[in-house]
């Protein structure tokens, strides 16, 4: 793993204490714009405010909880990386009925019964992995940055909230967002690693200063206890067979949307990431399950991952997990000391939106890397493109899907849903019709430089190989044949012959006729420049560096180079 | 392949396009010899639009050096980047020629 040049602490770093801290503080500020869940699914269930904030204090516990889970480097359980839980709008909508339905046991059952869902999901990844392919991948990625941005959009503008947003908050939006981008951008050390809470701070301020922030939020803070010991509602746990498919859904979406943070964390700390790690994702999706199981058990509502922290993670180039280690720390401070908590919960929405929007871009833009590392030929041109706007389709214009029937209504409730489903379907469809192994016949009378360069390109696409390798490739086919028709006098065509899987691509390139020479020590100047045999051995040489293995052989007078590139 | 030369103050800049391989190599060694033929000429090779180069072409690149040592000339690179320059580093050409980042500062090094 090589840490990329804009990553300033990369997974396995230890930061000094104080960005530890300040890193800390600005996931936690982000982290707690979703503890609204919670305190809505309370209050359908019609609960009061000292069970409301009861399930609060829990759900800052499980994120404790889970954000260490997620963060451990060894074992069975949890990816490696910083890359946090929060309470999810996932399991909102099943949540609210359970909460209508059987009030908060039902929740928090249900709860339950989707995090072991997710967990006994996680074992089953690695089976599946030729059907999640790196640019579908990409697609998750970049959905959950579009999905982070939607929701930021929503909160800016107090869409579906108690007020609808103004010109004061969009002024207080607006300066938050600037001075965020403005610290990451124009500044180094610890003012970008720490633009977020700058952004937030500057967002409070104008806030107050504008009367956005006033004497009804000062009133909330009051009224909340120093200290107070949160109250696991153990053995109060319902079930409802009838909420079986929102809930199940739900655990779907939530593995697919950690397997897409989790691919987006790997990707960020290796600058030579080529394919996601199956083993690390299972182990995210695993810790995951068991942040939400735990949720339910001590009774508060589902976790999933957070991709706008995952964003902000990139944003300021700090990924190391000892960040995680200090969330948790600060998450459990605040469980128990609900006065010093509040300060975030009392955010407005205008803050927490920028802090999302901007979070939100940097995760789009990495799933847009994800797809385009791979050549993209019609077939995964449809299923990206399809799947993407099927999802933006959902998440901008949700009014034009409420006719759908009522068993499809659960696969279009979030783009999450709808775009790696159909992705994963596509995918599953066009893989119908590709061979693995392509073959190709050289006239050496007529020779076609484009048409051999085609053939790699063409197939390279289908395939969906990544595209450095099929550059190495065409130059190996193109060089091999240029110096054989030149040198070696075949009799009769060449036969080429490639063959590829997620790991290998191999090219084989058999003719009638002397064997090349693949000589592993470079040719001097002197004998490139003195004689043609000087210019054939640099071919060879050049051959055996640019392909990760060759072999050449010779029998009954066909000779025989194979190129290995490892994929 | 195709080339166009062009003269900019006391520098010839050749601009290769397309592939250099052992069909096209000669040419391209034909109008270096040429360009390279007075004492102290300044010649920019301006490699940017090639897609491809081969052990033939590289050849080609070694005798214009050697040329232009002799005639006491300055053969200059410039547009080796990407997979050309990975090409130029797998085979070791990478010190064995001036190489400027752009077509302007060639000229400026050539001239």
């Amino acid at each position: 793993m090589r840490k990329p040049t804009n990553i300033i602490y990369g997974v396995d770093e230890a930061p000094p204490r104080t960005v530890v801290a300040l890193s800390a503080l600005q996931h936690v500020g982000l982290m707690t714009v979703f503890l609204i869940y919670p305190v809505l699914i309370g209050r359908e269930a019609g609960a009061d405010s000292g069970v409301i904030g009861n399930l609060v204090s829990l759900s800052l516990i499980v994120l404790a909880v889970g954000t260490v889970l997620q963060a451990l480097p060894r074992g069975p359980v949890g990816s490696g990386f910083l890359c946090q839980p929060v309470p999810t709008a996932i399991y909102l909508i099943p949540s609210l009925l359970a909460a209508r339905i059987g009030g908060l046991p039902l929740v928090f059952g249900m709860t339950m019964f989707a995090g072991l869902l997710e967990m006994a999901f996680s074992r089953a990844l690695r089976p599946l992995r030729p059907l999640f392919p790196p640019e579908i991948a990409g697609l998750v990625v970049a959905l959950l940055g579009v999905a982070t941005g939607v929701v930021a959009i929503r909160i800016t503008l107090g869409i579906g909230a108690d007020r609808v947003a103004d010109s004061t908050d969009l002024i207080v939006a607006a300066v938050s967002l600037a001075t965020m981008v403005a610290f990451n951008v124009w500044t180094r050390g610890a003012l970008r690693l720490a633009c977020v809470l700058i952004g937030m701070s500057a967002g409070y301020a104008v806030a107050v200063g504008l009367g956005r922030l006033g004497a009804a939020e000062w009133q909330t803070l009051a009224g909340l206890p120093w200290f107070a010991l949160p109250r696991p509602e153990f053995g109060s746990w319902k079930f409802d067979a009838s909420l079986v498919a929102p809930f199940a859904v739900g655990a779907v979406a939530a593995l697919l949307k950690t397997a897409g943070n989790v691919t987006t964390s790997q990707r960020l700390n290796d600058a030579d990431w080529v394919r996601a790690d199956m083993g690390s994702i299972s182990r995210g999706v695993l810790a995951d399950g068991i942040a939400t199981t735990l949720a339910g058990a001590v009774g508060t509502s589902g976790m999933n991952s957070a991709s706008g922290n995952v964003g902000l993670a990139n944003a300021t180039g700090v990924m190391s997990r000892r960040v995680a280690y200090g969330i948790a720390a600060l998450l459990l401070l605040f469980a128990v000391f609900p006065k010093l908590g509040a300060i975030f919960f009392i955010m407005p929405g205008a803050v927490a939106g920028a802090s999302l929007f901007f979070a939100g871009t940097f995760i789009f833009v990495n799933g847009l890397e994800i797809m385009t590392s791979r050549l993209l030929d019609a077939r995964k041109t449809f299923v990206i493109g399809f799947a993407f706007m099927g999802g933006l389709a959902v998440e901008l214009l949700p009014q034009a899907f409420e006719g759908a029937p009522g068993w499809i209504k659960p696969l279009l409730v979030s783009s999450l849903v709808l775009g790696p489903i159909s992705a994963l379907l596509l995918n599953a469809v066009f893989r119908l019709g590709i061979r693995s192994v392509q073959k190709l016949t050289v006239d050496p009378a007529r020779l076609d430089p484009v048409e051999i360069e085609q053939f790699m390109e063409t197939h390279g696409a289908f395939w969906g190989a990544r595209r450095d390798v099929i550059e190495r490739a065409k130059f190996n086919l193109a060089q091999s044949i240029e110096t054989i028709v030149e040198s070696c006098e075949p009799k009769g065509p060449l036969e080429v012959e490639a063959t590829f899987d997620e790991f290998n691509l191999n090219l084989r390139v058999s003719y009638a006729g002397p064997p090349l020479e693949l000589p592993e020590k470079r040719p001097t100047n002197e004998e490139i420049m003195d004689s043609e045999d000087g210019q054939l051995k640099l071919a060879g040489f050049m051959l055996r560096q640019h392909a990760d293995r060759v072999r050449a052989t010779h029998h009954a007078g066909r000779s025989t180079i194979l190129f290995h590139f490892d994929h | 392949m195709d080339l166009s030369d062009d003269k900019v103050g006391g520098v010839t800049v050749v601009e290769v396009r397309g592939r250099i391989d052992s069909t096209t190599a000669p040419v391209l060694g034909e109008r270096l010899t040429a360009s390279l033929g007075g004492p102290k000429v300044r010649v920019l090779l301006d490699l940017s639009r090639i897609e491809y180069i081969s052990s033939a072409g590289f050849r080609i690149l070694l005798l214009a050096a050697k040329r232009a040592d002799e005639t006491e000339s300055r053969l200059v690179l410039c547009g080796v980047s990407g997979r050309v320059r990975h090409l130029f580093d797998l085979g070791g050409f990478l010190d064995l020629f001036p190489i400027a980042g752009s077509r302007d500062e060639g000229i400026s090094v050539a001239g």
